[in-house]
């Protein structure tokens, strides 16, 4: 048995699809490409497949991946993307297939894009919008109340905000690194949330999550 | 590919997956390359769509012709309704993203009559007109088809076509005659003429009905060249009828997300209550290689680990066992669940439990229908309780905990005490299971019965007789309470479930309704009413406000008995069974008596005509 890791990517109408949906459909395209891996024991046998960090709804990943046991030790790697991609909709592709280098434990930081627009073009200009997105970010505090498991918290998002930076010139793109993993996971809504409130009209963005790190900062593999 | 603008609003309703398509096995085309762009519409939510076979059937089908490029559109939800119509976006396929309007066909598929609203309201979503004679050019032609089609009066204004029976042929033959028509240059007039000619193809705007002075219908008369009996299609040869190989595999949980086989066609039983055991007659099996190969094909396809065999009975397949044995020569080691849905009691054998309990064990569920063997007698349920107690011990005994009975009330000849046997027969199947000695240990048994109300249907033996009063079916639901309460059943171990009255009454309504309903439809369209059969936005009241405005009595149609010589609404439609037929069942289940089911003995119900299928099998 050996372990392999796969980075896919999530796009277009995958963006759509829940981390419990996306686990389901990861299942069924394994089942499909009949990759032999190792299988739960038990009455409801499955396929065993993990992780590394779960997707929020609506957010496309150029980084996501997916862990399971392959239980011929002579498989080719090299192979499973093809074989896993036959299987899978479009908007999800895996690029590679790796042996695990790092433990999702080791996750402590994601990269974000984040393309930012006013719900309804004619409430605000893209100029005064990123001039205002420029003011916000340079605020001494960004508190925001954060749902955590004990209850809602105030946070102080500034905290947090690990890399930070703005771009316009067709779009309004702002680019993030936020703490990530299983011990502290900030989500770049919460950062959004708070813009739309600071300015006052409803915003829609597009959120890209664009690189996983480890705690000295490389990417996660 | 969904339309670029509503990502906007995606994230703001609920399961946004719905509206996006982009699943594995979705066919996209150029639709510069194609004759005839065909909308396949299901009047109700993507999940409850795409869980259903026969659109499966027809999107393949289609799709395999070059010239059909077959695309898929489901209700959505209010959430996302109130965003589309805030925001302008008109109701677009999940394939290309295109608006309805840009579509040669929008068809519907008709399996409950409780979403007909929802079929007006996706037209007007679509920016198609709603009413057939605002529709003039040839394009936009509004096709259904499926079991309500067999009684579809009361949306005879808003549908060009409607098809009766099997779809597989007709179908694409009426899609054929349009390519004509079009290329030929020909009105929408004269190829709706041309279409009624086809069997199997009623158009109703052909067709003019009168009544007389007590509402009931006095005649329905075609006209130009129309044919005077629509008779609907069967396919007698199962085996070269055309089976998808895959499915379209959803990227988000639907109702069954599963492989599903059809095994047969039909039902042999004649269950004076179930209208689609005698419009799918007669029974045409599958050959076991076929269902084989088929099902092996879809399974590897697909990637599904679970395959339901389906069919209205399926329990009744002719070679079920060595069916099961031979396709779980490949499932077993494939790790690929078979399962047997709507099993009959006495269809339940060691040999069935051991060929489906390899991999999952849920729980059980039969429909006995009523509660005391004198009424299931007379609605032919034939069903004897030491074989349904019989079967409960043989599933306590592989280790089943929990079971489920299905009931119905309000059905004709019924007396409070046929009521109350609904609690003894729950009480009977709770006790057999405290004397089967090696019982699954340190579990606690559960029986659930569930009544819903018994809606009259046309082409049954009982579609002359009265639905009951909505009053007296909620006495009956009381009284089982009661009786449950009375024999001491613990309800922690007994359940009990009904199902909504008033949903029931409506349907009895349309069910058996005329053309006078289609103005209560389009009414209650224009009132915003839609999706009927979710108790989220069905309101009897405003149905009732509905009918009154329209001076429309719902009582006429759902609590009124007709006379044997009446002209039904749809006795201009032929679905194979003789109206002599239907009137002799029902005389029998006036005298509680059972009739043969096609294997033991043929009741001449009209089918022989079709030349195949079980009325020529050997007994
Ligand atoms: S004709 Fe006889 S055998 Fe054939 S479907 Fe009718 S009852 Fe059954």
């Amino acid at each position: 048995m050996k372990n392999a890791r796969v980075f896919f990517t999530k796009d277009g109408a995958c963006k759509y699809i829940s981390h419990l949906d996306t686990n389901r459909v990861m299942l069924r395209a394994i089942g499909k490409s009949r990759l032999d891996i190792w299988h739960t024991e038990g009455f409801h046998q499955h396929a065993y497949i993990t992780f590394a960090l779960p997707l929020s709804l609506g957010f496309a990943s150029t980084c996501e991946s997916m862990d399971f046991r392959l239980l011929d030790d002579n498989a080719d790697m090299s192979a499973i993307p093809e074989m896993l991609n036959a299987c899978l909709p479009a908007g999800i592709r895996v690029q590679r297939c790796v042996e695990p280098k790092y433990k999702p434990a080791d996750i402590d930081s994601a990269a974000y894009a984040v393309a930012i627009e006013p719900m309804n073009a004619h409430d605000i200009s893209l100029e005064e919008l990123y001039t205002k997105l420029n003011d916000f970010l340079n605020q001494s505090a960004i508190i925001v109340e954060k749902k955590t498991k004990k209850g809602k918290k105030q946070v102080d998002l500034t905290e947090y905000i690990l890399d930070c930076s703005t771009d316009f010139d067709e779009n309004i793109l702002l680019t993030l690194r936020l703490p990530a993993g299983s011990t502290l996971n900030i989500n770049p809504s919460l950062l959004i949330g708070a813009f739309a409130e600071y300015c006052g009209v409803e915003l829609h963005s597009d959120m890209t999550r664009t690189g996983i790190f480890t705690k000295e900062g490389k990417p996660f593999e | 590919m969904y339309p670029k603008e509503i990502e906007k609003y995606l994230l703001k309703v609920q399961k946004p997956g719905r509206y996006v398509g982009g699943e594995l096995g979705e066919v996209i085309k150029d639709k510069h390359d194609v004759d005839v762009r065909f909308a396949f519409c299901f009047p109700d939510t993507y999940e409850i769509g795409m869980s259903h076979l026969g659109i499966k059937i027809l999107y393949s089908l289609f799709n395999e012709k070059p010239y059909i490029w077959c695309e898929r559109v489901f209700a959505p939800w209010i959430d996302m309704e109130a965003e589309m119509r805030a925001h302008d976006i008109p109701l677009y396929a999940l394939e290309s993203g295109d608006p309805l309007t840009d579509f040669d066909f929008i068809g519907f598929t008709l399996q409950y009559e409780l979403s007909f609203t929802n079929i007006l309201n996706m037209l007007s979503l679509g920016g198609i007109p709603v009413l057939s004679r605002d529709r003039h050019d040839l394009n936009h032609i509004v096709v259904a088809g499926g079991p309500c089609a067999c009684n579809p009066e009361p949306i005879t204004d808003f549908i060009d076509i409607f098809f009766l029976g099997d779809g597989e042929e007709v179908d694409l033959e009426v899609i054929e005659l349009y390519r004509e028509c079009k290329r030929d240059g020909k009105s929408r007039a004269e190829f709706l003429r041309l279409a009624a000619q086809i069997p199997g193809v009623y158009v109703p705007s052909l067709y003019d009905v009168s009544y007389n002075d007590d509402g009931t219908i006095k005649s329905v008369i075609p006209r130009d060249g129309a044919p005077e009996k629509v008779e609907k299609r069967v396919i007698m040869d199962m085996d070269s009828c055309y089976y998808p190989d895959n499915f379209v595999l959803p990227n988000i949980e639907i109702v069954h997300d599963r492989a599903v086989m059809e095994i047969f066609r039909g039902c042999i039983r004649g269950c004076r209550f179930c209208q689609a055991g005698f419009l799918y007659r007669p029974v045409r099996e599958k050959s076991i290689d076929r269902i084989n190969e088929e099902c092996h094909a879809l399974c590897r396809n697909t990637g599904y680990d679970e395959v339901s065999l389906s069919s209205l009975s399926s329990s009744d397949y002719t070679q079920v066992v060595p069916m099961l044995k031979k396709l779980n020569s490949w499932a077993k080691p494939e790790q690929v669940s078979l399962s047997l849905p709507s099993l009959r009691v006495d269809g339940f054998s060691d040999d069935i439990l051991d060929e489906i309990k390899t991999v999952r064990k849920s729980g059980l569920t039969f429909a006995p229908e009523a509660g005391s063997q004198r009424l299931r007698d007379a609605i032919n349920k034939n069903v004897f309780e030491d074989e349904l107690i019989n079967t409960c011990r043989v599933a306590f005994e592989g280790g089943y905990t929990t079971v489920k009975l299905y009931f119905m009330i309000g059905l004709p000849t019924e007396t409070m005490d046929d009521v109350a046997a609904i609690a003894d027969l729950g009480k009977k199947v709770l006790d057999t299971y405290y004397s089967v000695e090696n019982r699954p240990k340190g579990k606690s048994p559960r029986v659930t019965l569930s009544a819903s109300s018994f809606v009259p249907k046309p082409f049954t033996p009982f579609q002359w007789e009265p639905q009951d009063t909505m009053d007296t079916l909620r006495e009956k639901q009381q009284h089982i309470k009661a009786s449950i309460a009375s024999k001491k059943i613990s309800v922690s171990k007994v359940t009990y479930n009904y199902h909504d009255t008033d949903t029931s009454f409506l349907e009895a309504v349309f069910a058996r309704g005329d053309r006078k309903l289609n103005k209560a439809m389009l009414l209650a369209h224009q009132r915003g009413m839609r999706f009927d059969s979710w108790s989220d936005c069905f309101s009897l009241q405003n149905w009732l406000d509905v009918f009154a405005e329209c001076g429309i009595d719902p009582a006429f149609y759902a609590n009124r008995r007709r006379d044997f010589d009446e002209t039904l609404p749809w006795d201009h439609l032929d679905y194979g069974i003789t109206k002599d037929f239907l009137k002799r069942e029902c005389e029998r289940a006036y005298a509680s008596q059972t009739s043969p089911n096609c294997r033991e003995g043929c009741m001449n119900c009209g089918m022989k005509k079709y030349g195949g299928g079980v009325c020529y099998e050997k007994r």
